[in-house]
């Protein structure tokens, strides 16, 4: 095999599958490290948010990309609601409840998706894309759009974190909780923050995932173990950790191919949280261990 | 001159358990108060108790005139008191300028005479202004938990052990800064267990045992005191 | 014979409460004992019931198995292939935080269900296995329905009262210690990961077990047989109704819990078609909320934790609050 054919086939996918899970995993990173839980409804989140674009795509008949904040807006919206009725009375209690909780609400989501779109496959578009050739890289239009838009929405996010008020309260309520509150931060704002960023980009990771490949019931929830991957291969707490651990899950994934029987993708980020969990646990970029 | 701490017979703790019995401590205007006292006195948890974090259940705690017992940190913080814990006091992975800037959380506005007093009080933390405050020495570390309580500039401020773990030669540049800050007008309450050093430099003192008062003073009265001595100074 | 309809069923609703009740009491050593989270409840579960089926099975070209043996040796080896997964995730995992365990233990469940679907020479993939031998099968129905009855109630009586000796004695409360207070149970000497790591074999081994006597009772079992996320938070809702901590809880909640899911079954399937698939997801839906509410108006279940012999872990980290924790 060529080195193009490993280019076009193994290293751009995983690149693009890769900037999904980091969708992910920065949201994960986020709230594993300002609210301290390992929030397992992430994934059907983000297939929430994919039916909500679709919703957009069939009732307003426009382009996903028109769609993809308003899925965004909703899911930020539903991320603080679930927070409000299902998390926030936990607070108090050892976070390990939340974590049950989340479980709970994992189901929950994706019991709504299930009924309100039912369980067939869907796609926003119907027809096939033929990839742009650049320079033998082939490469779809929604393909790159996926990559920029991750690094977009992740410059701003960084952006936001390291420049503005409420971003810095994040990051202390991330570093020092007890300091930040007595420093006079309020938590509940930083909360709702924190939910509602969570919420887009979980939103966003759906979106792509549905736009490069099909929305169905299921793909959050399997895509919940590489962002966890990503996240704690990344360093829980660093943003760009979690970039990071994106590309170098959702590349892994795509090379095990060569030497895996394909069933055993899922298998590749399991194996990297396990190794990362035994040798490494604090992540490339010495994030928190909770 | 009305007193700017003011907390009479304050009994509480954490639990169900009372660790002050009755506890009563004064700061005038511009003045260092010590509280020294053997291990499991109470001292860190009379400090605490001003600042909201326990449970109170008797006595009343006045800020310049207010009354705020019972209420919570961010209120307290609003009353113009500020606390520097003993451990965990720094952002570690924010810069020493956005440690400050955190300290000045709840003010809003112009912040530029509030940083040129912090830098004027610790000319070491400004040339380290962009360092990580995890990546400061011990000493560094507690100026950068000072500055940020100072970032507000209270009335009262709280310090829990500030000299902790720190080499002599800190611990006398700490002593100084609380000198210096206090000049500019803030009374400063801090806890010591380093009785004879602090008492020496302290404008007043008092020495707690067992959760309640046992004597007080000026800092040579109290050094002065055998019985005092013979408690833990160790002679 | 409407009266032996009921009876057959209510027979059937049995030997499942009892199976489920294994597996509670699997979670109950985890968590309730021991605070360690398992989201992978499904593929212990799963495990089980293939080293079972693989054991037990006569000869079939195309797959391995063809052991042929005792059906007692098969649960044997349930239990110990169940737990010989648990070591090395719990070996990883247990330095840490529980958190990363639910994340290993949801990764483990999906792998081993990955390995069940693809794996044909181990598993024959998604035919599944077929022809599992059951205890006292050759009786007409209703007897032999009755005499499986028995048997998954006598193992469930004895990993009861093996599991209440292990709460009362010095290794149960250890556990609780160790649950309740880790560092205090730390500077007392105690090797904490290692306590920690039996009570996750233990569990995991008992959850094996659960899924053989599953097995057998089946007879056919296929990769669709579970569906792994609701049966692992059936569970959980059933141990966390029931009370954490309390073995005779986790088998009331189970029975409810279990009555409530199969009784809506009932209802839901009587729907026209098009209402039933919905209403499928309605019943998901649904006891996912339980749980919500259990958590918020009763955490300690219906039967709590017996007091003065240890807290539930919420209430022992209630108490010891730090006065500035997070909000």
């Amino acid at each position: 095999m060529g080195a193009m054919e490993i280019v076009n086939f193994y290293l751009v996918p995983g690149i693009v599958v890769g900037s999904i899970y980091a969708l992910g995993a920065v949201g994960i990173t986020l709230v594993f490290a300002i609210l301290r839980y390992a929030h397992l409804a992430h994934g059907d989140l983000a297939t929430l948010g994919a039916f909500l674009a679709l919703a957009v795509v069939t009732l307003g008949g426009v382009s996903p990309y028109v769609a993809l904040p308003v899925a965004m807006a909703v899911t930020a919206a539903v991320a603080v609601g679930i927070d409000r009725t299902f998390y926030a009375y936990l607070r108090e209690r050892p976070k390990i409840v939340t974590v049950m909780a989340s479980l709970g609400v994992a189901l929950m989501v994706r019991a709504v998706v299930q009924i309100v779109w039912g369980v067939d496959s869907q796609t926003y578009t119907r027809g096939i894309v033929r990839p742009e050739n650049w320079f033998g890289i082939r490469i779809r239009d929604r393909e790159l759009i996926t990559v920029l838009a991750m690094v977009g929405l992740v410059v701003a996010l960084q952006l936001f974190l390291k420049y503005s008020k409420w971003g810095k309260a994040m990051r202390a309520m991330s570093d020092n909780p007890d300091l930040a509150l007595l420093s006079g931060v309020d938590n509940r704002k930083v909360v709702l923050l924190t939910w509602t960023i969570v919420g887009a980009l979980c939103a966003a990771a759906g979106v792509f995932l549905g736009l490069n490949y099909e929305l169905k019931a299921m793909m959050g929830w399997s895509m919940l173990l590489p962002m966890f991957a990503a996240a704690i291969l990344g360093g829980v707490g660093r943003v760009e950790g979690a970039v990071l651990g994106g590309l170098i899950v959702g590349i892994a994934e795509e090379m095990s191919a060569l030497v895996l029987p394909t069933e055993y993708k899922a298998a590749t980020a399991f194996a990297i949280l396990l190794l990362m969990l035994l040798v490494r646990p604090t992540g490339l970029l010495k994030g928190k261990v909770l | 001159m009305s007193d700017i701490l003011d907390m009479r017979d304050v009994v509480g703790g954490y639990g169900e358990a009372d660790i002050l019995q009755g506890v009563t401590l004064r700061a005038a205007p511009s003045e260092i108060v010590v509280i020294v006292g053997p291990n499991g006195a109470g001292k860190s948890t009379a400090m605490k108790a001003i600042f909201g974090l326990l449970h109170v259940r008797g006595g009343t705690i006045r800020v310049d005139g207010a009354d705020v017992t019972g209420l919570e940190p961010n209120r307290i913080v609003e009353a113009g008191v500020c606390y520097v814990p003993q451990v965990n006091n720094v952002f570690r992975e924010m810069t020493v300028h956005e440690n400050l800037e955190m300290g000045a959380f709840l003010r809003s506005g112009d912040l530029s005479a509030a940083y040129d007093r912090v830098y004027a009080l610790f000319p070491d933390l400004k040339e380290r202004r962009k360092a990580l405050a995890g990546n400061l020495s011990g000493g560094q570390r507690q100026m950068v938990a000072m500055g940020r309580a100072l970032m507000l500039e209270p009335k009262l401020l709280l310090l829990d052990e500030p000299t902790a773990g720190l080499s002599p030669k800190y611990m006398e540049q700490i002593f100084q800064i609380c000198r210096d800050v206090r000049d500019t007008g803030v009374t400063i309450l801090l806890v010591e267990q380093h009785a004879k050093q602090a008492l020496a430099f302290a404008d007043r003192g008092y020495v707690l045992a067992s959760g309640a008062n046992r004597h007080e003073g000026t800092g040579a009265e109290l050094l002065a005191d055998e019985d005092v001595a013979a408690m833990f100074l160790g002679g | 014979m409407e009266w032996l309809g009921f009876v057959n069923y209510a027979v059937f609703m049995a030997i499942f409460i009892g199976i489920y009740a294994l597996l509670a009491l699997g979670l109950n050593i985890q968590w309730g004992y021991t605070g360690l989270f398992n989201a992978g409840i499904a593929g212990f579960f799963a495990v089980g019931a293939y080293t079972s089926a693989i054991l037990t099975t006569p000869f079939v070209p195309g797959r391995v198995g063809g052991f042929d043996l005792p059906v007692p040796v098969g649960w044997l080896g349930a239990m110990v292939a169940a737990g010989l997964i648990a070591w090395p995730i719990g070996k990883i995992c247990l330095r840490l935080r529980s958190d990363y365990l639910a994340i290993a233990t949801i990764g483990v469940a999906e792998i081993i269900r990955l390995v069940v679907k693809s794996e044909g020479w181990l598993t024959n993939a998604a035919r599944g296995i077929t022809n599992i031998p059951r205890p006292f099968g050759d009786l007409a129905y209703t007897m032999s329905q009755l005499a499986y009855l028995a048997i998954v109630a006598g193992v469930l009586l004895a990993a009861y009262l093996l599991v209440e000796r292990q709460f009362a004695s010095p290794w149960g409360r250890m556990m609780r210690a160790i649950r309740d207070n880790e560092d205090a149970a730390r500077a007392m000497g105690k090797d904490v990961p290692y306590r920690r790591l039996e009570a996750f074999i233990f569990g995991s081994a008992l959850m094996g077990l659960g899924g053989a006597l599953f097995v057998h009772f089946n007879r056919t079992i296929t990769p669709e047989a579970i569906d792994p996320m609701v049966a692992t938070f059936l569970v959980w809702i059933m141990l966390i109704l029931g009370g954490s901590g309390n073995n005779r809880g986790a088998i009331l909640g189970v029975a409810v819990v279990w009555i409530i899911w199969s009784v809506s079954e009932i209802v839901t399937d009587r729907l026209p078609h098009e209402y039933a698939v919905k209403a499928k997801y309605l019943r998901v839906f649904l006891i996912g909320l339980m749980l919500q509410l259990v958590l918020r108006f009763r955490p300690e279940g219906l039967l709590p934790e017996p007091r003065g012999k240890g807290r539930r872990p919420e209430a022992a980290a209630q108490g010891a609050r730090p006065p500035a924790a997070s909000d």
